[in-house]
């Protein structure tokens, strides 16, 4: 390690530590900050992350290994990651807890039917570019002198 | 000595310090078996790209939010301008639009240090303890934003036992204060594994340094999806062969690139269904953005009704006057204002939540008001009071800059028409380049102070 590296490594971290500290006395003087919500939220979102959401992932994932053609299988893969991405993003407003009487023009959208014409795209679009890929795969094998070429 | 350690409450720590260092290997099940995750996709240079990129989102999160917060509670030393007046709007479009954006890169990015979370021993030593902390406050803090802001764009603030604004801005900062402290542990790792030449491939592993097993798996090429058979060379070997060799005839593996294309895809398609909320262009395909700007009474949206913030009654009073308070006071009726010279601006409603909306108002200059006070427009700061009772919102203060700028309207109308009752009626403040919670409205008072 360079002796430029180590010193960058030293700032860096020293600013850090500064900067958490100056947030938690900045947390704890500001009344209005709630003193047990946001410690509590901070801790249930990463025990829920950690111990329930990626694990549940991790599992759909080697179902997903399992059972899925290997030959579709990287197409379903990224399918699957675009569709959990846009369901974080998509099923609060589908859910519609913000909604309110005095306010129609706060989620003003049919976001169920929104929500299902988005994941219909990213799997028309995972679906149309297999099949771009298929087609220029055979092509390029099917071309004379193509295998045994060393370096490709 | 040694016979005390049983016994004594130093000699027992000792030795739980020293079981915690070398757990029995009974122990190691489930998630800390070796091997127990097996995707050969992970690796450091996946790890050290999602970590930069999400890095940079990070980043503009944290100074456009920093930004936001300023304006709205501005120290002695901080100065924000009334121009360009779509500036505010772009820094806090940015600021939602990231933050919703990193979320795949955020999801990749822990998934793909998982493994981490499960090395043996737990906690080798009390460095690694101190990392682990700083990971917490990282981690923990950058699920909170992601979470939070989430949440308040959709106005859904049950599950929140807190006041959002407020805690979003100082755990921003306990995030950023992780996030340096993490890129400081982690940078020898980072630069080694963003080199041009894969550093899996000549040596075993970038040596010893802060690594301390960083990624459990090592990318094996091809893996047991014996697809990128062909791919072969130093440049283009295992899960970083991007190209179509890595596609064999069963079709293609997920490789590195691969994933990051994905992780991107799921970006853009977050950013496309969401954006249009300040993209007026785009609201047609934004299907999930929380707004239409073009949604709402007068075709505008609104973030509080007057029906919420209890002010019909006083709004729609005959007797309504907004009183201004300077040197020379004035009580004008609203009949009062229409009479004075009345101009015309087209000036974007910019909501904290990410949603914008350009408007026609029409109405009195502040400047002009000032001036009918007896207070020097180019050199004054104005207070203007909602008829609200009560509320966060209640007030806000009207910088120089915006004092001074002709655009800045007391507004009556919309677009040609008297404001909605829940725009403002009576009258409201619009300023340039500013949150929409400042652009109060329901005038009850103006107090114009003069600078010395």
């Amino acid at each position: 390690m360079s002796a430029g590296v180590r010193w960058w490594r030293r700032v860096l971290v020293a600013a850090g530590v500064a900067i958490a500290g100056y947030a938690l006395v900045g947390a704890l003087t500001d009344n209005d900050v709630n003193k047990f919500g946001v410690p509590l939220f901070l801790v249930v979102v990463l025990v829920l992350h950690d111990a329930v959401f990626l694990p549940a992932v991790l599992g759909a994932g080697a179902a997903l290994r399992r059972f899925v053609p290997r030959r579709a299988r990287w197409s379903v893969q990224a399918g699957a990651l675009i569709s959990l991405a846009v369901l974080v993003v998509g099923l609060p407003p589908v859910l519609g807890f913000g909604r309110a009487a005095d306010n129609p023009s706060a989620l003003p959208r049919p976001y169920g039917w929104g929500l299902l014409a988005v994941l219909a795209a990213v799997w028309a679009g995972v679906a149309i570019t297999a099949t771009v890929a298929r087609h220029r795969r055979d092509g390029r094998r099917d071309a004379p002198g193509r295998r045994g070429v060393p370096g490709e | 000595m040694v016979r005390d350690a049983g016994t004594s409450v130093t000699g027992r720590a000792r030795a739980a310090v020293a079981w915690l260092q070398a757990p029995p290997d009974t122990l190691r099940r489930g998630p800390f078996r070796p091997g127990a995750f097996g995707s050969a996709l992970r690796s450091t240079r996946l790890t050290s790209q999602l970590g930069v990129a999400l890095g940079i989102a990070f980043a503009i999160c944290f100074l456009t939010g920093v930004t936001s917060h300023l304006i709205q509670h501005p120290p002695g030393w901080f100065w924000w301008p009334s121009r360009p007046v779509s500036l505010y709007r772009v820094t806090q479009g940015l600021h939602v639009a990231t933050g919703l954006a990193m979320i795949p890169l955020l999801g990749a990015k822990l998934w793909s240090v998982y493994p981490r979370l499960f090395s043996w021993p737990p906690v080798p030593g009390p460095a690694r303890a101190i990392e682990l902390l700083g990971i917490v406050a990282l981690v923990g803090g950058g699920l909170f934003q992601v979470v939070s802001g989430v949440l308040n764009i959709n106005r859904w603030y049950a599950p929140m036992p807190f006041f959002f604004t407020a805690a979003h801005y100082w755990v921003a900062w306990l995030t950023i204060g992780g996030l340096l402290a993490h890129i400081g542990v982690q940078l020898p790792v980072v630069r080694e594994a963003l080199r041009r030449t894969p550093p899996e491939t000549p040596a075993p592993a970038p040596a010893k340094s802060a690594n301390d097993g960083l990624v459990a798996d090592r990318p094996d090429a091809g893996g047991s999806d014996a697809g990128g058979s062909d791919a072969g060379g130093p440049d283009a070997g295992g899960p970083d062969a991007g190209g179509p060799d890595a596609g064999g005839p069963d079709g293609p593996v997920a490789t590195r690139r691969r994933l990051l294309g994905a992780v991107g895809a799921a970006a853009g398609v977050i950013t496309v269904a969401t954006v249009g909320q300040t993209v007026a262009p785009l609201s047609g395909i934004s299907l999930l953005a929380p707004r239409r700007p073009d949604t709402g009474p007068q075709g505008l949206p609104v973030n509080k009704s007057a029906a919420g913030a209890r002010v019909r009654r006083a709004a729609l009073d005959p007797g309504y006057r907004l009183r201004i308070s300077g040197p020379r006071p004035v009580a004008l009726s609203l009949a009062d204002l229409a009479a004075l010279p009345q101009h015309t601006a087209t000036l974007p409603i910019t909501c904290v939540e990410g949603w914008s909306a350009s408007a026609t108002w029409s109405g009195v200059r502040l400047r002009d008001l000032a001036k009918m006070a007896g207070v020097d427009p180019e050199h004054a700061v104005a207070e203007v009071e909602s008829l609200e009772a009560a509320g966060r919102y209640r007030t806000s203060s009207v910088a120089a800059p915006h004092l001074r700028d002709p655009l800045t309207l007391i507004a009556l109308r919309l677009d040609g028409s008297d404001l909605h009752l829940d725009h403002g009626y009576p009258a409201r403040l619009i300023a340039p380049n500013r949150p929409g919670v400042m652009q109060t409205k329901w005038l009850s008072r103006i107090t114009l102070r003069s600078m010395s």
